[in-house]
């Protein structure tokens, strides 16, 4: 079966009238679609691994314009006057180079640091809240795409996650998400254990569909079965006995090979799961330096910060003595949870074959209060307030990716990932009264991977190669960032950011570039792609709105 | 019924002839495919040989004979699994596997029961096999003529009997109420065993309450107006009079009693006692320290009864959680199975979003709480009308689709709320769409993004507004004028808060799209209007060829809403809806397998075209056009449904999983209470979680998936086992949770229904019994390794190493209970309780 390709099945499938209906890979008997698969999504590359993908979805919408702040545009200061990052008098927005780490050292608090950093594009800056970028941007691991949307964008929250989650924008006829397709696409998602997971309460839009069932572990501890009387020994038994039930053989009906696998696959997965520690006391990963400069939590001393913060504890300088320090906290104390589903997701996508993994972070919709002066780690100030707060678990979180696939490495490693954040549009360039803003259209999307083409540094401290994209500096030739009263800022409503590259054309590019689908199945995952007329590949005109876009980031 | 034989194939492997046969007692219904025979050998006077089995089987018989043409008679031999060892003559045999299936009235037994109802229950198993599955179908298709008094609520106060059962944790028992409030309670009774049938002693004292309250019982200070009441009585001369002034948790707020000798921690005993009921909000616990008995209700009583729930739902008070409860105990008790089946066929056809009105009425004035109880009733009045609807011999798709249109659920759902045709506003084609590809026709079969645009334009104006409640059913009512407070000033006194009345379907004159609408014609490049479209080819007569193009004149007034329901008419009966439906249908009684696109005329055809094709031409022939019943009908008279085309080939969503779980145990004892109890709110966490299935809660318009990938992964199952062990645990056991603590099932209860009390410790007639009433439809043949698993289960110990028979176990123990509990698990986990 091997020999098969799946054009020739299909041609065959055709003559032996099996019809016109094969559209999809899912049509045919899924013990065969791995073999009738194209392209290598989920199959392992001269290194011998797979390449993964973690997905990090921004709900409620992130204000790109905080994120990675266009400083370099007067337009910026003027129409944020209380809610826009300051430019730091030592660190000026007009150097180029590497981004500057603002050590807190053993004393300081974490985010004490109130001015942007500059991303050393000239240009752009970034919220100090995400300080802990500026490791990972510097060694060209982390690409900041900026002006990410999709034509005609709609600033209704459902629809537009919506379509950045079918992939397919303003298009209600197509009901499934783009990384389920992806994950059909590979011709393993009814044979693998693993494929598409999210770790959630309820599985996302993005994975979602009708003829392969993705997982959703909306608490990988509950990943064990019961039993009545509820004992361990009793469990063995009632495990040993369904065992032997599955072995027994019954006449053929049409779902009967479904179930099969999937009673296998869980009894596998049930094995998985129970070599894998999702459980608190399991969570030791540490980072190897003191990251923050915070002696008291060096290698010397044991390790670093933990890079999970699941609990007051393990969030980063609490005092390994004298008693919890909440100024050192490297995320708000909120987070923990999200902290607990990253540390799942991760684990998955290192222990088990699972190509596709992601989690949310709801709360981004950031109407009023996006700034406060009540920040309790931080003081006052633009660096502070509900989306400090959520930019530092997003900091935080790459960082501590990068260091668990590096450390804790072994289905799975730093270059075999990239990490992409989703957020279903942008917000309003101009503040409004509540110390926030609105829904808008454009924003930003981070990449990061030890694959992802990033920073590099030039001769005598310049710039080779920007890991910004679409906020001025190098790279930006083909949609340069026009500042001022009529510049990008405005561009849209006179208080829109416009977009220049839509979100399918990054996803695209890791679909195609990082999991490896060939350019057929880029299409069918991707509907519109392979059309010039949407211009998701190269540079042209999106004809839907008119707009120009730069066609695929390169990023990978 | 005629036996026949299907001709033997004859085939010479290793000199050993085998040919495989059937006997088969099959009327109408399609034979199903004979057992495959595999891995043949004979040596040293030794045959053996594999089968895969045959749907269905009861029973599989080897014939040999000495050569092809001699007689074949039944030979002996040893079945292990599916593989066969006999004795043979010398080194050549002829042998023959007969496969002796199901009799057809068992097998549409467990068929009918599967798809026209939430799964089989002992009771029903037994009518149905009595009276006959086409007595089953007539009936179920005449729901009218079904007496049901489900959602009828008893106010009259009454004395009504609750018994609890588990371990005696602890010989300690609590009475309080969970909040200020007041109870009647009398005859408080606790036995060993499983159950009370009176003759066993009470382990209580002055349980009656017959005499002084002192020294027996003692009354904590949160309860201390409590005493004996000569009125009312169930018996004797008084019953507790409880007295609540704040909750109770535990001994210390409580009405509680030592009980002496001590109970056995690891025995079980049963709580019984009777209380009046009374619509106050405080709920009563009776239970024993520790987690042992618990007993936790209402004083409603009807407990476990959608009627409370109804009555909440009527006045609008209810949650989206007691509109799923109620959703869910009708799916598990009401005798007009196939009523409910439709009704969820409905909900999941013409979806709609409770939290999306939700948010509509938070947005108008409203807090959380009251905008969830207004978007829930939005949804149960469509359900009603449903229902009601489904009650009409008649009735027709085009009823249905009407009462959809109009539900205010669907009017925010699909946002024609707040949509406007007049002037140059551009009418939003949201419902428009979904008329076309999902309610009516079917994704691209017969309509253009042009007739989307023209069929917008009608469905404008279509509004709500907060009306009388004799208005609720006038589109052109004006807004209530009644006020909460009539003293409010300003606009603050027509605030939605300050009005009192009911969220209603309003057509707004002033939003309409006033001009003509032209549905279904050919435009050329230039916009003007060409002839009306044809039916396609494919649909063959009497369909193909018709135009269908519809005009609708330029309308003013309120009779620019007429727009809209002559569309509805219109697009009811055209052959795409004819077609979509009834494939849908067809989907959801027979299998996954039917779609639509079949070339009606051409000469390749398969049995799912042709009941499509039958299906049409019964909405077709109608009179009125577009009847239910008739379709219906036809589907339930087809030989795919009947036959093994149609037996056991679809796998149950979260919801007929989790109805089905209750039912499989559900008998009723001569009391009138049930072996298998659920409160219907216990049963959704599990469908949330396997795989996000939320009733009435879904926010992609095209409806919940019936296949099986869209439901069964390894984590989904993983939820629905880890559900099914719950379900079946004791009250009070550490996992419970997982189904609810009200999620009470007793499979001890129903052995004892059941079995003969001289079976009740044979493993082998326990076994039986179970396999053959939890998978009605399988075959006894097909069972063996069930059953046999299921024996060697029943005779090992929970550390699933020690012999430990369970004729060694006396069925009033709490190791018995266990066992069976434990069996009843192990079953309902398999890939067969998967599948209806």
């Amino acid at each position: 079966m091997n020999i098969l390709s799946r054009r020739s099945f299909l041609s065959h499938a055709s003559t032996l009238g099996l019809g016109t209906a094969l559209a999809t890979l899912t049509d045919v008997p899924f013990v065969l679609q791995r073999a009738l698969a194209e392209g290598s999504i989920g199959q392992p590359g001269p290194n011998g691994r797979v390449r993964k993908l973690l997905f990090i979805f921004l709900r409620g919408a992130n204000d790109g314009l905080n994120t990675v702040a266009p400083l370099g545009d007067p337009g910026y200061a003027s129409s944020r006057p209380n809610i826009g990052l300051s430019e730091d008098p030592a660190q000026p927005v007009a150097r180029l180079g590497t981004v500057p780490f603002p050590v807190a050292g053993s004393s300081a608090g974490t985010y004490s640091h109130p001015f942007a950093l500059p991303l050393g594009n000239g240009f752009a800056a970034l919220h100090p809240s995400l300080k802990f970028l500026a490791p990972l941007y510097n060694a060209g691991h982390l690409a900041l795409v900026h002006r990410v949307g999709y034509p005609r964008q709609s600033r209704s929250h459902f629809d537009s996650q919506a379509y950045w989650e079918t992939g397919a924008p303003r298009d209600d006829r197509v009901k499934d998400g783009l990384l389920y397709r992806a994950m059909v696409e590979s011709g393993l998602a009814n044979t693998s254990p693993l494929t598409g997971v999210s770790i959630a309460s309820s599985l996302p839009l993005i994975l979602r569909g009708s003829r392969a069932a993705m997982t959703n572990l909306s608490d990988p501890t509950r990943y064990n079965l019961l039993a009545v009387p509820n004992t361990a020994a009793a469990n063995r038994k009632a495990d040993a006995a369904l065992s032997a039930a599955n072995r027994i053989a019954f006449a053929d009906k049409r779902d009967r090979e479904l179930l099969q696998l999937q009673y296998q696959n869980l009894s596998q997965t049930l094995e998985l799961f129970a070599q894998l520690r999702f459980d608190e006391a399991s969570n030791t990963f540490r980072d190897d330096v003191a990251t923050d400069g915070d002696t008291e939590w060096s290698a010397a001393n044991g390790g670093g910060y933990y890079l999970f913060p699941t609990t007051e504890e393990k969030n980063g300088g609490w005092a390994r003595t004298g008693g919890n320090r909440a100024s050192k906290y490297v995320v708000p104390t909120g987070a923990h949870d999200f902290f607990k589903n990253l540390k799942a997701a991760s684990i998955v996508l290192n222990k088990t074959d699972a190509i596709v993994s992601g989690v949310s972070i709801d709360g981004w919709d950031t109407h009023s209060g996006q700034v406060d002066s009540k920040d309790e780690q931080a003081g006052t100030g633009a660096h502070t307030g509900a989306h400090a707060g959520l930019l530092r678990r997003v900091g935080w979180s790459l960082y501590a990716l990068q260091k668990y696939f590096t450390r804790y490495a072994d289905q799975c490693r730093w270059e075999d990932l990239v990490v992409v954040t989703l957020s279903e549009f942008g917000r309003t360039t101009v503040e409004n009264s509540d110390a926030g803003t609105d829904h808008a259209e454009a924003s930003v999307m981070l990449v990061a991977g030890g694959g992802v083409k990033g920073f590099v540094p030039g001769n005598a401290g310049g710039v080779a190669r920007s890991g910004i994209l679409n906020c001025g500096g190098p790279g930006d030739e083909i949609q340069p960032w026009q500042p001022g009263a009529k510049g990008s800022l405005f561009q849209a409503g006179e208080r829109y950011l416009r977009r220049n590259t839509d979100y399918r054309s990054v996803l695209g590019r890791l679909i195609r570039n990082h999991l490896g689908a060939t350019d057929d199945q880029l299409g069918r995952i991707i509907p519109g792609y392979a059309d010039p007329a949407e211009s998701l590949r190269t540079a042209g005109i999106q004809t839907r709105d008119g707009t120009a876009v730069i066609g695929e980031p390169d990023i990978v | 019924m005629e036996s026949r034989r299907l001709p033997g194939c004859a085939a010479r492997i290793c000199r050993v002839l085998i040919a495989t046969g059937l006997l088969s007692q099959v009327s109408g219904a399609e034979p199903p495919p004979p057992p495959r025979v595999a891995a043949m050998a004979l040596a040293a006077g030794e045959a053996r040989f594999s089968i895969h089995p045959s749907p269905a089987t009861d029973e599989y018989r080897v014939l040999g004979a000495p050569d092809i043409g001699a007689a074949f008679t039944e030979v002996s031999g040893i079945w292990d699994g599916f593989d066969w060892t006999g004795a043979a003559a010398g080194d050549r045999g002829f042998f023959r596997v007969e496969a002796v299936p199901l009799s057809d009235r068992d097998l549409l037994t467990a068929t009918v029961l599967n798809r026209l109802a939430y799964g089989p229950t002992p009771d029903d198993l037994a009518r149905v096999r009595g009276a006959g599955p086409e007595a089953y179908i007539a009936e179920q298709l005449s729901p009218e003529a079904i007496p049901t008094d489900l959602d009828v609520l008893d106010a009259t106060p009454r004395w009504t009997r609750v018994t609890a059962s588990g371990l005696g944790s602890a010989s300690k028992i609590y009475i309080y109420l969970n909040d200020a409030g007041e109870a009647y309670l009398d005859d408080l009774r606790l036995v060993a065993g499983n159950s009370d049938d009176g003759s066993q002693p009470n382990l209580l004292r002055n349980g009656g309450f017959e005499t002084s309250l002192s020294p027996d019982w003692r009354i904590s200070p949160n309860l201390i107006g409590s005493a004996r009441s000569p009125s009312p009585v169930h018996s004797g001369n008084a019953s507790l009079h409880v007295v609540s002034t704040e909750a109770g948790e535990t001994q210390g707020s409580s009405i509680y009693q030592l009980i002496t000798p001590d109970l056995n921690p690891a025995q079980t005993y049963t709580l019984s006692y009777w209380y009046y009921t009374s619509s106050q909000r405080a709920r009563l616990t009776v239970r024993l320290s520790g987690s042992g008995i618990e007993s936790e209700h209402g004083m409603e009583g009807q407990e476990n009864s959608p009627a409370p729930l109804y009555a909440r739902l009527q006045k609008g008070t209810a949650t989206r959680a007691d509109l799923r409860a109620w959703h869910l105990l009708h799916a598990i008790q009401s005798p007009r199975q196939l009523t409910e089946v439709l009704r969820q066929f409905l909900e999941n056809h013409f979806v709609t979003q409770v939290s999306k009105t939700q948010d509509y009425f938070d947005n108008r004035g409203y807090g959380s709480a009251e905008s969830e109880r207004l978007a829930v009733r939005t949804e149960f009045v469509e359900n009603v009308r449903w229902r009601d609807a489904l009650l009409k011999p008649d009735v027709t798709f085009e009823d249905l689709l009407r009462i959809s249109a109009e539900s205010p659920a669907m009017i925010v759902y699909l946002d024609t709320v707040t949509s406007r045709g007049d002037g140059s506003n551009v009418a939003n084609e949201n419902y428009a769409r979904e008329l076309c590809e999902l309610f009516c026709f079917g994704v691209d079969n017969g309509y253009s993004q042009k007739d989307i645009e023209e069929i917008s334009r009608a469905w404008t104006g279509w509004r709500l507004e907060l009306v009388d409640p004799g208005d609720e059913f006038n589109p052109f009512a004006a807004r209530s004028t009644h006020y909460l407070d009539p003293n409010v000033t300003g606009s603050g006194l027509n605030a939605n808060t300050n009005v009192v009345g009911v969220w209603a379907f309003k057509y707004r004159t002033d939003r309409h799209n006033n001009r003509s609408k032209n549905i279904f014609f050919e435009w050329n490049a230039a916009g003007q209007r060409g002839e009306a479209r044809r039916v396609p080819a494919r649909y063959g007569p009497p369909w193909a060829g018709r135009p269908y193009g519809l005009t609708l004149a330029a309308r003013t007034g309120n009779a620019g809403m007429q727009d809209g329901y002559d569309i509805l008419r219109h697009m009811a009966n055209q052959p795409f809806t004819e077609e979509f439906l009834s494939v849908k249908l067809c989907q959801w009684f027979v299998h996954d397998g039917f779609q639509v696109g079949y070339d009606f005329t051409d000469d390749v055809t398969s049995p799912e075209e042709e009941l499509v094709h039958a299906c049409m031409l019964a909405w077709e022939n109608g009179n009125p056009r577009g009847q239910l019943r008739p379709v219906l009908n036809v589907i339930f008279n087809s030989e795919l449904f009947r036959g093994h085309g149609g037996s056991l080939q679809k796998v149950k969503t979260p919801l007929e999983f989790a109805a089905s779980t209750v039912r499989a145990l559900r008998a009723r004892r001569p009391d009138g209470t049930f072996t298998a109890e659920s409160d219907g709110y216990g049963l959704y966490n599990m469908m949330n979680r396997a795989g996000r299935m939320r009733p009435f809660d879904r926010a992609e318009p095209n409806g919940y998936p019936e296949d099986a990938p869209g439901w069964i992964s390894g984590g989904t199952l993983s939820e629905r086992l880890r559900f099914v062990q719950a379900a079946m645990m004791p009250p009070g056991m550490d996992g419970k949770d997982d189904a609810g603590a009200a999620t009470r099932i007793d499979p001890v209860g129903l052995l004892q229904l059941s079995l003969p009390a001289s079976s009740l410790q044979s493993a082998p007639a326990v076994a039986d019994y179970l396999v053959r009433t939890l998978f009605p439809g399988e075959g006894a043949a097909n069972l063996a390794g069930y059953r046999a698993i299921a024996v060697q289960f029943l005779d090992t110990g929970d550390d699933g190493k020690t012999s430990s028979p369970l004729a060694s176990l006396n069925p009033g123990s709490s190791a018995y209970d266990l066992r069976i509990r434990g069996l009843a698990a192990l079953l309902l986990t398999t890939q067969r309780f998967q599948e209806q």
